[in-house]
Protein backbone atom coordinates (compact mmCIF):
# COMPACT_ATOMS: atom_id res chain seq x y z
CA UNK A 1 0.00 0.00 0.00
CA UNK A 2 1.30 3.43 -0.92
CA UNK A 3 2.31 5.66 1.98
CA UNK A 4 2.16 8.85 -0.01
CA UNK A 5 -1.56 9.44 -0.48
CA UNK A 6 -3.84 9.46 2.53
CA UNK A 7 -6.83 11.82 2.72
CA UNK A 8 -8.22 13.50 5.82
CA UNK A 9 -11.28 11.26 5.76
CA UNK A 10 -9.14 8.14 5.88
CA UNK A 11 -7.14 9.56 8.75
CA UNK A 12 -10.36 10.22 10.61
CA UNK A 13 -11.65 6.71 9.95
CA UNK A 14 -8.54 5.23 11.50
CA UNK A 15 -7.93 7.78 14.21
CA UNK A 16 -9.22 5.39 16.87
CA UNK A 17 -6.40 2.99 16.19
CA UNK A 18 -3.87 5.80 16.23
CA UNK A 19 -5.10 6.86 19.66
CA UNK A 20 -5.28 3.56 21.45
CA UNK A 21 -3.55 0.79 19.57
CA UNK A 22 -0.07 -0.36 18.66
CA UNK A 23 -0.37 -0.68 14.91
CA UNK A 24 2.43 -0.80 12.42
CA UNK A 25 0.36 -1.60 9.36
CA UNK A 26 1.22 0.32 6.16
CA UNK A 27 -2.06 2.23 6.54
CA UNK A 28 -1.19 3.38 10.04
CA UNK A 29 2.34 4.29 9.06
CA UNK A 30 0.85 6.37 6.26
CA UNK A 31 -1.62 7.96 8.66
CA UNK A 32 1.17 8.91 11.03
CA UNK A 33 3.19 10.42 8.16
CA UNK A 34 0.15 12.37 7.03
CA UNK A 35 -0.51 13.61 10.56
CA UNK A 36 2.98 15.07 10.78
CA UNK A 37 2.29 17.45 7.90
CA UNK A 38 -1.48 18.08 7.99
CA UNK A 39 -2.54 20.79 10.44
CA UNK A 40 -6.18 19.99 9.84
CA UNK A 41 -5.77 16.37 10.93
CA UNK A 42 -3.54 17.38 13.83
CA UNK A 43 -6.30 19.68 15.05
CA UNK A 44 -8.87 16.92 14.64
CA UNK A 45 -6.64 14.38 16.42
CA UNK A 46 -6.03 16.81 19.30
CA UNK A 47 -9.71 17.68 19.59
CA UNK A 48 -10.65 13.99 19.87
CA UNK A 49 -8.03 13.57 22.60
CA UNK A 50 -9.37 16.68 24.33
CA UNK A 51 -12.92 15.26 24.16
CA UNK A 52 -11.79 12.08 25.92
CA UNK A 53 -9.87 14.15 28.48
CA UNK A 54 -13.03 16.18 29.25
CA UNK A 55 -15.07 13.05 29.88
CA UNK A 56 -12.42 11.73 32.24
CA UNK A 57 -12.71 14.90 34.34
CA UNK A 58 -16.21 14.29 35.58
CA UNK A 59 -16.45 11.40 38.00
CA UNK A 60 -19.57 11.36 40.14
CA UNK A 61 -18.85 10.88 43.84
CA UNK A 62 -20.42 7.90 45.55
CA UNK A 63 -22.67 9.53 48.18
CA UNK A 64 -22.21 8.17 51.73
CA UNK A 65 -25.94 7.49 51.92
CA UNK A 66 -25.79 5.42 48.72
CA UNK A 67 -22.92 3.37 50.19
CA UNK A 68 -24.89 2.82 53.42
CA UNK A 69 -28.03 1.82 51.48
CA UNK A 70 -26.01 -0.74 49.56
CA UNK A 71 -24.46 -2.29 52.65
CA UNK A 72 -27.90 -2.46 54.29
CA UNK A 73 -29.44 -4.07 51.21
CA UNK A 74 -26.71 -6.72 51.23
CA UNK A 75 -26.97 -7.25 54.98
CA UNK A 76 -23.38 -6.11 55.43
CA UNK A 77 -24.01 -3.04 57.63
CA UNK B 1 -5.44 -9.93 51.31
CA UNK B 2 -5.47 -10.17 47.50
CA UNK B 3 -8.60 -10.46 45.39
CA UNK B 4 -8.37 -14.21 44.75
CA UNK B 5 -8.15 -14.83 48.49
CA UNK B 6 -11.03 -12.42 49.18
CA UNK B 7 -13.24 -14.17 46.61
CA UNK B 8 -12.31 -17.58 47.95
CA UNK B 9 -13.17 -16.56 51.53
CA UNK B 10 -16.39 -14.83 50.45
CA UNK B 11 -17.41 -18.01 48.60
CA UNK B 12 -17.25 -19.92 51.86
CA UNK B 13 -19.56 -17.37 53.53
CA UNK B 14 -16.99 -15.02 55.12
CA UNK B 15 -19.02 -11.79 55.53
CA UNK B 16 -15.93 -9.68 56.21
CA UNK B 17 -14.35 -10.79 52.93
CA UNK B 18 -17.60 -10.14 51.06
CA UNK B 19 -17.82 -6.68 52.59
CA UNK B 20 -14.22 -5.97 51.49
CA UNK B 21 -15.05 -7.06 47.93
CA UNK B 22 -18.09 -4.79 47.80
CA UNK B 23 -16.10 -1.83 49.15
CA UNK B 24 -13.32 -2.51 46.62
CA UNK B 25 -15.68 -2.25 43.64
CA UNK B 26 -18.60 -0.04 44.74
CA UNK B 27 -17.11 3.23 43.44
CA UNK B 28 -16.21 1.69 40.08
CA UNK B 29 -19.67 0.13 39.71
CA UNK B 30 -21.45 3.34 40.78
CA UNK B 31 -19.39 5.58 38.48
CA UNK B 32 -19.86 3.27 35.53
CA UNK B 33 -23.59 2.86 36.19
CA UNK B 34 -23.96 6.63 36.45
CA UNK B 35 -22.15 7.21 33.16
CA UNK B 36 -24.30 4.68 31.31
CA UNK B 37 -27.71 5.17 32.97
CA UNK B 38 -27.26 8.98 33.26
CA UNK B 39 -29.36 9.24 36.41
CA UNK B 40 -28.33 9.05 40.12
CA UNK B 41 -31.34 6.95 41.16
CA UNK B 42 -30.87 4.50 38.30
CA UNK B 43 -27.16 4.34 39.11
CA UNK B 44 -27.89 3.47 42.74
CA UNK B 45 -30.48 0.90 41.73
CA UNK B 46 -28.14 -0.67 39.17
CA UNK B 47 -25.31 -0.79 41.72
CA UNK B 48 -27.57 -2.59 44.22
CA UNK B 49 -28.81 -5.06 41.59
CA UNK B 50 -25.26 -5.72 40.44
CA UNK B 51 -23.94 -6.53 43.92
CA UNK B 52 -27.01 -8.57 44.81
CA UNK B 53 -26.39 -10.57 41.68
CA UNK B 54 -22.72 -10.91 42.65
CA UNK B 55 -23.60 -12.20 46.13
CA UNK B 56 -26.08 -14.68 44.63
CA UNK B 57 -23.69 -16.02 42.00
CA UNK B 58 -20.35 -15.75 43.77
CA UNK B 59 -20.17 -19.48 44.54
CA UNK B 60 -20.28 -20.22 40.81
CA UNK B 61 -17.57 -17.66 40.00
CA UNK B 62 -14.65 -19.70 38.65
CA UNK B 63 -12.08 -16.92 38.35
CA UNK B 64 -11.53 -17.53 34.63
CA UNK B 65 -12.30 -13.88 33.93
CA UNK B 66 -11.74 -10.88 36.19
CA UNK B 67 -14.43 -10.07 38.75
CA UNK B 68 -14.49 -6.50 37.40
CA UNK B 69 -15.27 -7.81 33.89
CA UNK B 70 -18.21 -9.75 35.30
CA UNK B 71 -19.46 -6.71 37.26
CA UNK B 72 -19.22 -4.46 34.18
CA UNK B 73 -21.26 -7.01 32.21
CA UNK B 74 -24.05 -6.99 34.79
CA UNK B 75 -24.17 -3.18 34.78
CA UNK B 76 -24.24 -3.04 30.96
CA UNK B 77 -27.06 -5.58 30.74
CA UNK B 78 -29.07 -3.84 33.45
CA UNK B 79 -28.70 -0.30 32.10
CA UNK B 80 -29.20 -1.22 28.45
CA UNK B 81 -32.32 -3.24 29.22
CA UNK B 82 -33.70 -0.28 31.12
CA UNK B 83 -32.84 2.24 28.42
CA UNK B 84 -34.30 0.01 25.67
CA UNK B 85 -37.58 -0.23 27.59
CA UNK B 86 -37.86 3.56 27.43
CA UNK B 87 -37.30 3.52 23.66
CA UNK B 88 -35.90 7.04 23.65
CA UNK B 89 -34.86 8.52 20.34
CA UNK B 90 -31.09 8.67 20.28
CA UNK B 91 -29.09 10.16 17.45
CA UNK B 92 -28.22 7.45 14.94
CA UNK B 93 -24.54 7.32 14.14
CA UNK B 94 -24.62 4.19 12.03
CA UNK B 95 -24.03 6.26 8.94
CA UNK B 96 -21.46 8.93 8.15
CA UNK B 97 -23.39 11.88 9.55
CA UNK B 98 -21.01 12.24 12.46
CA UNK B 99 -17.97 12.58 10.25
CA UNK B 100 -16.17 15.78 9.39
CA UNK B 101 -16.44 16.28 5.62
CA UNK B 102 -13.27 16.06 3.58
CA UNK B 103 -11.74 19.47 3.00
CA UNK B 104 -13.42 21.25 5.92
CA UNK B 105 -11.17 23.41 8.06
CA UNK B 106 -10.78 22.13 11.62
CA UNK B 107 -9.89 24.83 14.13
CA UNK B 108 -7.40 24.30 16.94
CA UNK B 109 -9.11 23.83 20.31
CA UNK B 110 -6.27 25.59 22.11
CA UNK B 111 -8.36 28.72 22.50
CA UNK B 112 -11.39 27.43 24.36
CA UNK B 113 -13.64 30.30 25.43
CA UNK B 114 -13.41 31.00 29.19
CA UNK B 115 -17.16 30.95 29.64
CA UNK B 116 -17.20 27.34 28.42
CA UNK B 117 -14.60 25.97 30.81
CA UNK B 118 -15.68 28.11 33.73
CA UNK B 119 -18.88 27.55 35.71
CA UNK B 120 -20.72 24.40 34.71
CA UNK B 121 -21.19 25.08 31.04
CA UNK B 122 -18.67 22.50 29.90
CA UNK B 123 -20.20 19.84 32.13
CA UNK B 124 -23.63 20.57 30.68
CA UNK B 125 -22.31 20.40 27.12
CA UNK B 126 -20.64 17.04 27.84
CA UNK B 127 -23.78 15.72 29.52
CA UNK B 128 -26.01 16.80 26.63
CA UNK B 129 -23.67 15.26 24.07
CA UNK B 130 -23.35 11.89 25.79
CA UNK B 131 -27.10 11.80 26.47
CA UNK B 132 -27.72 12.00 22.73
CA UNK B 133 -25.33 9.15 22.02
CA UNK B 134 -26.87 5.70 21.47
CA UNK B 135 -26.36 3.68 24.69
CA UNK B 136 -24.58 0.84 22.86
CA UNK B 137 -21.97 3.32 21.66
CA UNK B 138 -21.86 5.09 25.03
CA UNK B 139 -20.93 1.82 26.75
CA UNK B 140 -18.00 1.24 24.39
CA UNK B 141 -16.76 4.83 24.74
CA UNK B 142 -16.92 4.82 28.56
CA UNK B 143 -15.33 1.39 28.96
CA UNK B 144 -12.54 1.97 26.47
CA UNK B 145 -11.73 5.67 26.71
CA UNK B 146 -12.95 6.84 30.11
CA UNK B 147 -12.27 3.71 32.18
CA UNK B 148 -9.23 2.71 30.12
CA UNK B 149 -10.11 -0.95 29.48
CA UNK B 150 -8.50 -2.78 26.58
CA UNK B 151 -10.35 -3.32 23.31
CA UNK B 152 -10.41 -7.08 24.03
CA UNK B 153 -11.91 -6.65 27.51
CA UNK B 154 -14.47 -4.18 26.15
CA UNK B 155 -15.41 -6.74 23.49
CA UNK B 156 -15.84 -9.41 26.16
CA UNK B 157 -18.08 -7.20 28.32
CA UNK B 158 -20.25 -6.06 25.43
CA UNK B 159 -20.35 -9.36 23.50
CA UNK B 160 -19.02 -7.57 20.44
CA UNK B 161 -16.16 -8.51 18.13
CA UNK B 162 -12.91 -6.54 18.43
CA UNK B 163 -13.47 -4.82 15.02
CA UNK B 164 -17.03 -3.91 16.11
CA UNK B 165 -15.68 -2.32 19.31
CA UNK B 166 -13.14 -0.31 17.28
CA UNK B 167 -15.78 0.83 14.82
CA UNK B 168 -18.22 1.91 17.54
CA UNK B 169 -15.45 3.62 19.45
CA UNK B 170 -14.42 5.63 16.43
CA UNK B 171 -18.01 6.66 15.70
CA UNK B 172 -18.71 7.54 19.33
CA UNK B 173 -15.54 9.65 19.52
CA UNK B 174 -16.37 11.45 16.28
CA UNK B 175 -19.94 12.08 17.36
CA UNK B 176 -18.97 13.47 20.79
CA UNK B 177 -16.13 15.48 19.33
CA UNK B 178 -18.47 17.03 16.74
CA UNK B 179 -21.13 17.82 19.34
CA UNK B 180 -18.59 19.55 21.59
CA UNK B 181 -17.04 21.37 18.63
CA UNK B 182 -20.25 23.38 18.28
CA UNK B 183 -19.21 25.40 21.33
CA UNK B 184 -15.43 25.13 20.99
CA UNK B 185 -15.03 26.57 17.51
Amino acid sequence: MSESKVGCKEVMEHICDSLGEELDSPKCVAIKSHLKVCTNCQNYFKSVEKTIEFYKLYNPELPEETHENLMKKLGLD
Amino acid sequence: MDEVELISKAQTGDRQALSELVKKYEKTVYNFSFKICRNPEKAENTMQETFMSMVKSLKQFDGKSKLSTWLYRVVVNHCLMDLRKKKRNFVSIDDDEGEVPEGSLIPDWKNIPDDVTENNELKKILDDAINKLQPDYRVVFVLRDVNGLSTEETAKITDLSVPAVKSRLHRARSFLRNEISKVME
